[in-house]
């Protein structure tokens, strides 16, 4: 082996070695169970309704739905895509995506295949369509409401009729989910799909 | 400017095509250059007195590795944009065996082949032909492999990812891994000669 070779080869291990000390960072795998844990790739309906308002740039919402159940009802300014075209589709790269699809099993799948494909700025609706025609689309307003409560449907109120729905107030406790208003564990009650079926027996 | 160029948008579809055969053939260059083109010399690794296409890869595989971590390390290179092959177990692992048998019984990989054609070696021709065919063979019978051809699916694999452990670990232990290859292998061929 000669000097060159012998140059070369500890030249490749100093920076071997220096890219172990220069590199702390957890596996890429790791990175996004820590951010599903810290629940940084979620967007409450709430939020999302404020960023449409805003018309921010580069917002780019996408429904995971059937294409059926996309025609009959989307957020606004959504456009329908498929968890494949996840796998291949290029997206801009420079604004914001959020995801949602029924109840948010598909929109994390999708979530999480975006996060490996290298998007950052991604997030999805935790209870999917749910969420929206709950909170933004038909907000509800137990008759025994407190005050703090009342004030966060009257701004849901807002959203709610800027979207075109239908704000429902003065309706019995049992059928406002707990943890509703206070942001706290909202798995979607069994009145809240009710109510989410009715809309679409309407048609909206 | 943040690489890689197509994927960031910088060259497009365009760019790219334009860009694969000038990296073509400055890698048929180097081959032939580093004596890749003869059949003797590739055979020689599998009888162990030739050691050059391990050192070759090995040193290529070792300078691709630094180069894109170190690059990605001071933001010229985007790594989470870099496209990484799915991984199919036994799909992969048929083809590898194939690969090797017709490495063995022809002297000549595919790039190696190219270049060997390039040249005017006959061997070479030959094999560029049965690589031709086989091509073929696989895409005609496609429609009978293709259950096969989709099984054992683990999706991307990275050893970061399998071993839960940083990116640049991964980098320090090839790289001390390379070096110690490249001195065993220079002692086996100083043996053998």
């Amino acid at each position: 082996m000669n000097r060159i070779h012998c140059v070369l080869g500890l030249t490749a291990a100093a920076l071997g070695l220096g890219a172990a000390a220069a590199d702390f960072r957890p596996a890429a795998n790791m990175i996004v169970v820590a951010q599903t844990e810290s629940e940084h790739d979620h967007i409450t309906a709430i939020e999302l309704a404020e960023r449409i308002i805003a018309r921010e740039t580069g917002l780019q919402i996408l429904d995971l739905r059937s294409l059926a159940e996309f025609e009959q009802f989307h957020i606004p300014s959504a456009s329908h895509a498929t968890l494949d075209e996840m796998a291949h589709r290029p997206f801009p790269r420079d604004g914001q995506i959020v995801l949602y699809s029924e109840d948010g099993t598909h929109s994390a799948q999708a979530w999480k295949l975006m996060r490996l494909r290298g998007y950052r700025n991604i997030s999805f609706l935790r209870e999917g369509i749910y969420e929206w025609i709950s909170r933004v689309h038909e907000p509800r307003l137990a008759a025994d409401a407190t005050a703090a409560e009342r004030d966060d449907f009257k701004r849901a109120t807002e959203f709610s009729r800027f979207f075109g729905g239908v704000p429902l107030s003065d309706v019995p406790r049992s059928e406002v989910p707990l943890g509703y208003w206070t942001g706290s564990a909202n798995k979607t009650s069994v009145p809240v799909k009710q109510a989410v079926e009715k809309i679409r027996r309407r048609g909206c | 400017m943040t690489a890689p160029l197509s994927e960031t948008g910088i060259i497009g579809a365009q760019g790219t095509l334009l860009a694969a055969p000038v990296i073509g053939f400055a890698f048929g260059w180097f081959l032939e250059r580093g004596g890749l083109g003869s059949a003797p010399k590739l055979a020689g690794q599998f009888y162990f007195v030739d050691l050059t296409v391990f050192k070759v890869m090995f040193s290529a595989l070792l300078t691709a590795m630094l180069g894109a971590f170190w690059l990605d390390f001071f933001g010229v290179l985007d790594l989470e944009l870099v496209y990484i092959p799915e991984t199919f177990v036994l799909p992969q692992a048929v083809g590898g065996a194939l690969f090797g048998a017709g490495f063995l019984l022809g002297g000549l990989c595919p790039g190696t082949s190219c270049v060997a054609a390039a040249a005017g070696r006959l061997d070479g021709i030959a094999v560029v032909c049965g690589m031709l065919a086989g091509v073929f063979i696989f895409n005609s019978a496609f429609d009978w492999i293709a259950e096969f051809y989709a099984s054992t699916s683990l999706g991307p694999m990275t050893l970061t990812n399998m071993l839960g452990i940083s990116r640049g670990a991964v980098v320090a232990v090839i790289a001390i891994a390379a070096v110690a290859g490249f001195t065993i292998a220079t002692r086996i061929e100083d043996t053998r000669s």
